[in-house]
């Protein structure tokens, strides 16, 4: 609010005391300095860094390479071609099944349902996890030599193959995701729906909407804030992805993912700036759209 | 590098001016390497691993050893192995410690060329005859000709079973001279219901020892350097012969190659589920951690001939020893105890302390070896030509980031071969000069 009246005119901004000049500042300039230093700076550096050949070691080797690597990655490496499936197969299960599911949920338990606090619980569970502990229970579980192997009474030497047998891995892998994926975007849901209006909800009932009209025509357009939130979540999460699969897999390209070939390429023996790259694209995939559906919210809103 | 060890020894000296005596600390360290030149103060020592683990005793008690003998105290801190490699290049040019166990090969010359390690030559020198010709060479960074590690213990990659299992089916590993006793070998095992070639390759590097010893095998040792040396092509014909034998072992192996890592691998044998392993010797001290007698079942022989031409003439020995670090507090310090490391007196105290390890150094007395050692010995003996292994005998940018994808893609797509190669080739050659 104050902000707002800040930019308003020039007079408001004077009658601040120089107390609250200090604090506001303050306020806006530590964080602004910390995004500088430990954000915008390693980023900015990662880009231009993407365009040179360097081993990591002394800064008087960085030697320009334009768009060798990037070349490289789209025309060289089979690898990212996988990597970026495996990233969009994450991205649309996500976006058309998990988080579908999430919204689903949030709307029944919102409806009260019978023992919907133990449902809620359920759901819930997994979102206290992280995708890391998740990706050390369920490697745990269904490894060869793994609880789910050795209750099927199979050993390691005929351990069903999961992890390595590609017609079901991704869909696993999906599915671990989606775990704490669904109980995260039911919780925020959820939060959105309590603060909904409920005369809203009656008055389409006295209407005689049906249920699914009342949800498509009312609940998800008055909940847009919320919508707008779990969208860039989904996006961002899909393509951030990278510690449930690293547990799993390590920096072995097993089951690649964009952000592992980025880790795979900084880390270890050999360090290159291809890793700086495919950061560069991860970064880019992730920020453009999320920018662009922003933009368009926000000039709607405007409007 | 001389820009490096100049930096280090005006620090040395400058450090003992404060000590004391000036003018004849500054001559002393103008002698280094003289060999009886006294080397002061506290050394830091890198364990790989736990506190906990075998290892880490035996490296205290050689530490305790160089303490003993010199008077200057080690410091020693484990750190967790993988991180430690991973994390390598930023930990030198940080605050590393003097000394730590290393690998030779790429991952010690290429980091000797950045400046990173120290020149340990002199060290080497004084070892004088107890290191081997070869064990130099291994040593040697071919960029500058000087040591940059002191090789310290070695293991052989090759071909692993349990004597009670193979007893069992009646078939003796010892006898397969040749691709076809091989194959037979594999047949007769998995018939028996086991798995005939043990592999893992969900790390991706386990399956690189097999690619490794079929090439040496098919096309010999020089033309598999240099085929990781970009100096050969990864579409030569030669190499799609190695990828089609590496396919012939394929129905013989577990079901489940890309879900299993080395552990994998060393379990299926642990648990008497397999008949040959492919891998090297080192993983051994977990049978003897297991039980004695599971120790004593373990047995290696050389991966058989293939061509004649070449018969078993080559190996994958992966050579380990001490590094110092160029950045370290205490750089003579460090290099002092990579010598001591090295040579008898550390040997000795390292082998009290239950070392296992296989010694290159000829002051070692090897005749206190358990079967086992001396068999990874005879095993060892047979060759002529000692690879490091494929991902230190290329670059850390290729080996990990390229090779180990296409051998896993090859595993999963057999028909994919032509594509793999034509890719594996493609992306050396967009590699940055080094």
């Amino acid at each position: 609010m104050k902000t707002a009246a800040v930019n308003k005119n020039v007079r408001s901004r004077r009658s601040l005391s120089r107390n609250d000049r200090f604090t506001l500042s303050a306020f806006v300039g530590i964080p602004t300095l910390l995004q500088i230093v430990f954000l915008w700076a390693p980023t900015l550096i990662t880009v231009v860094l993407s365009f040179t050949y360097w081993n990591g070691i002394n800064v008087s080797d960085i030697k320009w390479a334009g768009f060798a690597n990037y070349k490289n990655i789209f025309f060289g490496s089979p690898v990212f071609y996988d990597a970026l499936k495996n990233n969009v197969v994450w991205l649309l299960w996500f976006t058309f099944l998990a988080t579908p599911l999430g919204i689903l949920l949030a709307y029944q338990f919102d409806r009260k349902i019978k023992g919907h606090q133990i449902y809620e619980t359920i759901f819930y569970m997994p979102v206290v996890l992280s995708l890391a502990i998740i990706g050390i229970i369920w490697n745990f579980m269904l490894q060869p030599g793994g609880f789910v192997q050795g209750v099927m009474g199979r050993d390691i030497g005929n351990a069903i193959s999961i992890w390595g047998n590609y017609d079901i891995n991704s869909y696993v892998i999906m599915a671990l995701a989606s775990w704490r994926h669904i109980g995260y975007i039911m919780l925020l849901y959820l939060a959105g729906l309590k603060a909904f209006d409920s005369s809203l909800r009656e008055a389409s009932a006295i209407d005689g909407a049906t249920e699914w009209q009342t949800f498509r025509k009312i609940i998800f357009p008055t909940m847009r804030p919320v919508n707008v939130i779990i969208l860039v979540i989904t996006i961002i999460d899909s393509l951030r992805a990278f510690d449930l699969v690293y547990i799993i897999y390590g920096t072995s390209t097993a089951w690649p993912l964009l952000n592992i070939l980025a880790f795979q390429n900084f880390a270890g023996q050999g360090i290159s700036m291809k890793g700086a790259a495919y950061s560069v694209i991860a970064l880019v995939l992730c920020v453009v759209p999320i920018l662009v559906y922003l933009r368009n919210v926000f000039k709607e809103d405007l409007q | 590098m001389s820009d490096v060890n100049n930096g280090i020894s005006r620090r040395s000296v400058l450090k003992g001016a404060a000590i004391g005596g000036a003018g004849l600390v500054a001559g002393g360290s103008l002698l280094a390497g003289c060999g009886k030149k006294q080397v002061t103060g506290d050394v830091r020592f890198t364990i790989r691993g736990n506190l906990s683990d075998a290892g880490a005793k035996i490296a205290i008690a050689a530490n305790d050893a160089y303490t003993k003998k010199t008077g200057n105290k080690v410091i020693s801190q484990a750190v967790n192995s993988d991180d430690f490699q991973n994390n390598f290049v930023q930990i030198l040019q940080g605050t590393p410690d003097d000394a730590f166990g290393w690998m030779a090969g790429w991952r010690t010359n290429a980091r000797a060329d950045a400046g990173l390690l120290a020149d340990v030559s002199e060290q080497v020198k004084a070892l004088g005859s107890s290191l081997s010709a070869a064990a130099i060479q291994g040593a040697t960074n071919p960029s500058d000709g000087k040591q940059y590690i002191i090789p310290t213990t070695y293991y052989p990659w090759g071909l692993h079973y349990r004597k009670s299992t193979m007893q069992e089916l009646g078939l003796n590993p010892e006898s397969i001279a040749t691709w076809d006793d091989l194959i037979k070998l594999c047949e007769a095992t998995q018939k028996k219901g086991l798995v005939g070639y043990a592999l893992g390759d969900k790390g991706g590097w386990e399956a690189m020892g097999t690619f490794d010893i079929l090439n040496m095998r098919l096309n010999g040792y020089q033309f598999h350097i240099d085929l990781l040396n970009g100096k050969e092509q990864w579409t030569d014909a030669k190499v799609v012969e190695v990828f089609n034998y590496m396919g012939q072992l394929a129905p013989y192996m577990n079901k489940n190659v890309l879900d299993i890592s080395w552990d994998g691998m060393r379990d299926l044998l642990l648990q008497k589920k397999c008949g040959a392993m492919m891998m090297g010797s080192w993983f051994a001290n977990d049978f003897l951690a297991k039980s004695q007698e599971d120790y004593d079942d373990l047995w290696i022989v050389p991966f058989p001939e293939i061509n004649p031409e070449h018969g078993i003439d080559s190996i994958d020995a992966p050579l380990d020893g001490i590094s110092v670090a160029a950045n370290g507090n205490n750089v003579e310090g460090g290099a002092d105890l990579a010598g001591f490391l090295g040579s008898k007196e550390g040997i000795d105290a390292a082998v009290a302390a239950g070392d296992t390890s296989i010694y290159i150094s000829s002051d070692f007395d090897t005749s206190s070896y358990d079967a086992f050692n001396k068999q990874k010995l005879a095993v060892l003996g047979a060759a002529k030509n000692i690879g490091f292994f494929l991902d230190r005998d290329t670059r850390g940018d290729f080996a990990g980031p390229v090779v180990g994808p296409a051998i896993q893609s090859f595993l999963k797509n057999p028909k994919d071969l032509t594509k793999i190669l034509d890719s594996t080739q493609a992306q050396w050659d967009a590699l940055p000069a080094l």
